[in-house]
């Protein structure tokens, strides 16, 4: 099953940018690891995955606004900030 | 009396304290004074502020003083694995990319310690993003295992177990996502609990696999372990997988010597190290001489555990991490000049190999083309394996194997291959994949290596694992066991 395995496609999703020498070894790595999941495509399976939840069922809240971090609290951890919020390389072109 | 401090338990320390023998700021000085000469050689915190370690302890002290002690762990330290929120105290997940970040909330459970008096004492070395089961991972340092100071402790919560095995502190928190409490808990010879999923709030524990992670207690002893328990255990509704007060009715013990264990066919064969399976035998031996019924049970699909794990683990890794975009904290890139190069660079830049190496894996498995052939199969046969455990637990109380087929191995002997590392948590990830509870338990040596046993149980079975744990601990001398340093 991992014919088709793309190292850069799949940095390219993950935004993470490889040298040469991380493909070739993640390549490989990745290619060993998938190899050992060949056991779950022979193993014979349930169809139905109800049985996996440990999550409860109602695990969602109320879609309803509570407490949360302030503003200074939230710009102080920030990489960059600017007027108290915080502040990342320019995203619309001007030109465009 | 200072200088034996560190060799006692959370709750003749705490004995102590109630009785006015002993003041919190003097032990916390004892072990700041512990920490001074040790922590280098052993690397179990990555972070000690002395001055606030010792004003939380003068605030304890005078809490005592004026009859408003807050329980047993009043004035007791407790460390905490780096992945776990601290108001005002670092949160690097021992990794680059959180390298700066002080947390600015508390997790439920740092505020349920607060709330019992406890000393929030120094952050833990750990796997960068708790991913690794050696502490080799971590970008901040190495920790290693104070029986051996060549080999690793474990992982990926290795300075929580190195902590207590060298005596720096007498209960600490870790993590488990697939045996990151218990297996360095067998590889340094004290006692790691991974609770039932949802007994314990995950608010403000730094996620990795949400459907996986649990936050729970290490210490040298069984009853140990048990305090601190009892202190984190609660219902948050901030976390919606943790269960309400009304669900977490909790299994009586019961008693112990009356327990039946289980133990799974097959699990002591291939692969475990002789001696891991003359001490996990002596072990089975112990209880039958109890009183306690012990039987064998089938797991047919425990040979899936492994690759269940790591495609389900990856997946929500790969998901979880997308956060770390080096726009709201974290390391930002100065080498960028639009966002997608800036997200690009700031992961590149910020996270380590394994890191990497997990997200890519997880990003396949779940791509287009691949996600039915990988997750969606790996769910099924999570479902399958959950439902042979729990249906092997509807016929005995607990299952017992070892918890590491093998004794800690040297500094840097299985870096070059994840693929068997990945195989160290064969016997402690079912229990993450299934939602159990499960606790190790040092019962012997391997030379000069402790070797721990591993009990899995029904959901909230918590006492029935710790009676057993009790049980075996009062009639051997592995509890409150330090290496010599």
């Amino acid at each position: 099953m991992a014919e088709g395995f793309d190292i850069d496609h799949l940095a390219k999703l993950s935004r993470l940018s490889l040298t040469p020498e991380e493909k070739a070894l993640y390549s490989s790595q990745l290619n060993s690891i998938i190899g050992h999941f060949q056991a779950l495509a022979q193993a014979d399976l349930p169809t139905s995955i109800d049985d996996a939840r440990v999550v409860r069922e109602s695990a969602l809240r109320s879609d309803v606004p509570g407490p949360s971090l302030g503003a200074e609290a939230v710009t102080r951890i920030a990489p960059a900030s600017r007027d108290g919020q915080i502040s990342v390389p320019r995203v619309v072109d001007d030109e465009a | 009396m200072a200088e034996t401090l560190h060799t006692l338990s959370a709750a003749e320390l705490g004995r102590r304290l109630t009785a006015g023998a002993l003041t919190s700021r003097a032990l916390c000085e004892a072990l700041i004074a512990r920490y001074d000469v040790l922590n280098e050689k052993v690397g179990a915190f990555t972070h000690l502020d002395r001055a606030n370690v010792l004003a939380q302890a003068d605030a304890s002290d005078a809490r005592r003083q004026a009859g408003q002690g807050r329980g047993p762990l009043e004035g007791i330290p407790v460390a905490i694995k780096d992945n776990i929120a601290v108001k005002g105290q670092p949160l690097t997940c021992s990794s680059k990319m959180l390298a700066s970040l002080v947390s600015p909330y508390d997790s439920h459970v740092a505020e349920r310690l607060r709330a019992a008096g406890a000393i929030l004492y120094g952050r833990l070395n750990m796997d960068e993003f708790a991913m690794g089961s050696s502490t080799e991972n971590s970008a901040v340092r190495k920790t290693f295992n104070p029986w051996d100071l060549t080999r690793i402790p474990g992982g990926s919560s290795g300075g929580s177990a190195a902590a207590l095995a060298a005596g720096l502190v007498p209960l600490s928190l870790g993590s488990d996502t697939g045996g990151s409490i218990r297996q360095p808990a067998s590889h340094c010879g004290v006692v790691g609990l991974k609770p039932t999923y949802g007994l314990v709030s995950r608010f403000g524990l730094v996620a990795f696999a949400s459907s996986l992670d649990q936050i729970g207690p290490m210490a040298r002893s069984v009853e140990d372990c048990e305090l601190l328990l009892a202190a984190l255990a609660s219902a948050d509704a901030r976390d919606m997988t943790c269960f309400s007060s009304d669900e977490r009715a909790l299994t009586a013990a019961g008693e112990a010597k009356k327990l039946r264990i289980g133990i799974p066919k097959g699990f002591l064969g291939k692969g475990v190290a002789p001696e891991v399976a003359a001490a996990v035998n002596a072990a089975i031996e112990f209880y039958r001489a109890q009183g306690c019924a012990v039987s064998e049970v089938e797991l047919p699909s425990a040979d899936l555990a492994v690759p269940t794990y790591y495609v389900v683990a990856t997946a929500e890794a790969s998901s979880n991490l997308g956060r770390y975009d080096g726009v709201r904290y974290g390391h930002r890139s100065a080498q960028a000049s639009t966002p997608v190069e800036m997200m690009t660079n700031s992961r590149s830049e910020g996270f380590g190999a394994e890191v990497k190496r997990r997200i890519l894996l997880g990003t396949f498995v779940l791509s287009a083309g691949y996600a039915d052939a990988y997750y969606n199969r790996a769910l099924r046969a999570r479902a399958k394996i959950r439902a042979e455990y729990l249906a092997a637990l509807s016929q005995v109380d607990v299952l017992l194997t070892p918890t590491v087929p093998t004794p800690a191995f040297k500094v840097g002997e299985k870096a070059a291959d994840p693929l068997q590392l990945y195989l160290e948590d064969i016997f402690t990830i079912p229990a993450n994949l299934a939602g159990l509870p499960a606790l190790s338990v040092p019962c012997g040596q391997s030379g000069h290596l402790p070797v721990g046993f591993h009990l899995v149980g029904a959901p909230l079975s918590e006492a029935k694992l710790l009676a057993a744990g009790r049980l075996f601990e009062a009639a051997h001398g592995f509890a409150h066991q330090q290496a010599a340093l």
